[in-house]
């Protein structure tokens, strides 16, 4: 892929509640030297909750953000958050295997699209097309003597299988970006499982439980941080985590920071860059470990 | 049975048709241990046409769409996909949803999308506690969430054009 044409849809979630991926993204794209754009005039992918009540509608978001990135003259369109990315692509396969759907859409939208953008995951873009050896030319303070367990959850990887950048069921990526940094990477039976989602919202306790189980799993193979590439996934295992330590006997802290942060502090990013102020468990007893080693 | 609500009912059969009951989306459903009914004999009651007796169920509520099922099952039928359209059922039936917190949710969140394209998430999380009549939900999230400056007071600006867009794109016909 021509390096030149990728634009990247944020999402909602990058915009407030997670801007800390955007930041450390923005500034990992710096230090790659990746030009890129964001999608001009986005809108909110509707998320879970669109798709439960409105499969019309769903499909509509979706269709409207595909089809302004062909005729903003784009054909990848880089996406970050998991459960945007599952639902664009869900549209593109959809899409493309139904042509009268898309006609219709077309029609009735006075928005042209041929079916011709190709939706990739952030983790899929850092491995497959920036490439690990990339990554690894740009690392000055490798991450050594840092175990960590690399959280992919639901929506980045249980994507149609011929659609799929990774095994579904035991993905990988995201562990060869990690040691690629210069850490330790965990073999984990949680790397996808769910942590909730929205019923962190709903109905807490359920989503407590969800949360509980990884994070005390990750306590108890002694890991230094979990790291995720999900803003729901972000939110739901760091925000509340005090409580649900103490719920659960987890005894020490447990960092959540994204896979863009652990990059930018590879790459020798300050903290500020990386908004790493952003996030409820800190993560500067990470650092002090991996430069004393 | 008006003709809309048929072809619903056709599609659902064609697709939960193809179950055998091998039991594996039950198996690997994270949440199960909260449901009432499996998700295994929700799709084989919905197979049978009788989709009636799941639409009072927590099981369709409690669904995040985790997609755990979809990946194991050996059909490839899209499990979460069809709570879904039970889900939207339900609503169509004028039921009240079993799961009325998870419901609402969902519809504050699509209602919020519908005014400018984008989430303003501080307003959805009032206007769901509104909604549900428990104004203190999640209060201690929201402190810190403003503190870190997660959460803004002022909603973001709407895409250019989107609720015209929508209108248009939307209309029936």
């Amino acid at each position: 892929m021509d390096k030149d044409s990728i634009v990247l849809y944020p999402g909602c979630s990058l915009e407030t509640s997670s801007s800390h991926y955007l930041q450390s993204l923005k500034t990992v794209f710096g230090v790659l030297d990746i030009p890129f754009r964001i999608l001009d005039n986005w809108n909110c992918c509707g998320a879970t909750s669109v798709k439960s009540i409105d499969e019309h509608l769903n499909l509509l978001l979706s269709f409207k953000n595909l089809a302004l990135a062909e005729n903003q003259g784009f054909r990848e369109l880089v996406v970050p958050c998991a459960s945007c990315y599952f639902r664009l692509l869900g549209a593109e396969y959809e899409l493309n295997k139904d042509n009268k759907l898309c006609e219709d859409l077309n029609k009735k939208s006075d928005l042209p699209y041929k079916g011709k953008v190709k939706v990739r995951n952030i983790l899929d873009f850092f491995v497959n097309v920036a490439g690990l050896d990339l990554i690894s030319e740009h690392v000055k303070m490798p991450l050594k003597g840092l175990t960590i367990a690399c959280y992919y959850g639901c929506l980045n990887t249980r994507v149609p299988v011929e659609k799929a950048f990774d095994v579904r069921e035991y993905p990988k990526t995201m562990d060869n970006i990690v040691r690629t940094l210069g850490a330790n990477v965990v073999d984990w039976s949680y790397k996808t499982d769910c942590c909730g989602a929205s019923l962190f919202i709903t109905v807490n306790s359920i989503a407590e439980k969800l949360v509980g189980k990884v994070l005390k799993d990750a306590s108890l193979r002694k890991v230094d941080c979990v790291t995720v590439s999900c803003p729901m996934c972000q939110t739901n295992l760091d925000t509340k985590q005090s409580i649900i330590r103490k719920k659960y006997s987890i005894e020490h802290p447990i960092p959540v920071p994204f896979i863009t942060q652990l990059m930018g502090l590879a790459f020798g990013c300050t903290p500020k860059e990386l908004g790493l102020k952003k996030n409820f468990v800190p993560i500067e007893s990470i650092l002090e470990k991996s430069s004393v080693n | 049975m008006e003709f809309n609500e048929l072809e619903k009912k056709k599609i659902l059969y064609k697709e939960t048709t193809l179950c055998y009951q091998c039991g594996k989306c039950s198996s690997g459903c994270p949440l199960v241990e909260e449901m009432d009914m499996f998700p295994h004999i929700v799709i084989h009651l919905a197979s049978l046409g009788l989709e009636e007796k799941v639409l009072n169920t927590d099981t369709i509520w409690i669904c995040a769409s985790c997609y755990a099922c979809a990946v194991k099952c050996p059909n490839d039928i899209e499990i979460p996909g069809i709570m879904n359209q039970l889900k939207q059922m339900a609503v169509e039936k004028g039921l009240k949803p079993k799961r009325n917190e998870i419901y609402k949710f969902h519809k504050t969140f699509t209602g919020d999308i519908l005014r400018r394209g984008k989430v303003h998430e501080f307003r959805i999380m009032l206007e769901y506690n509104l909604r549900l009549g428990k104004p203190f939900k999640n209060a201690m999230l929201g402190p810190k969430m403003l503190f870190k400056n997660k959460l803004h007071f002022t909603p973001p600006k709407e895409v250019k054009g989107f609720r015209k867009w929508l209108e248009k794109a939307n209309r029936k016909g």
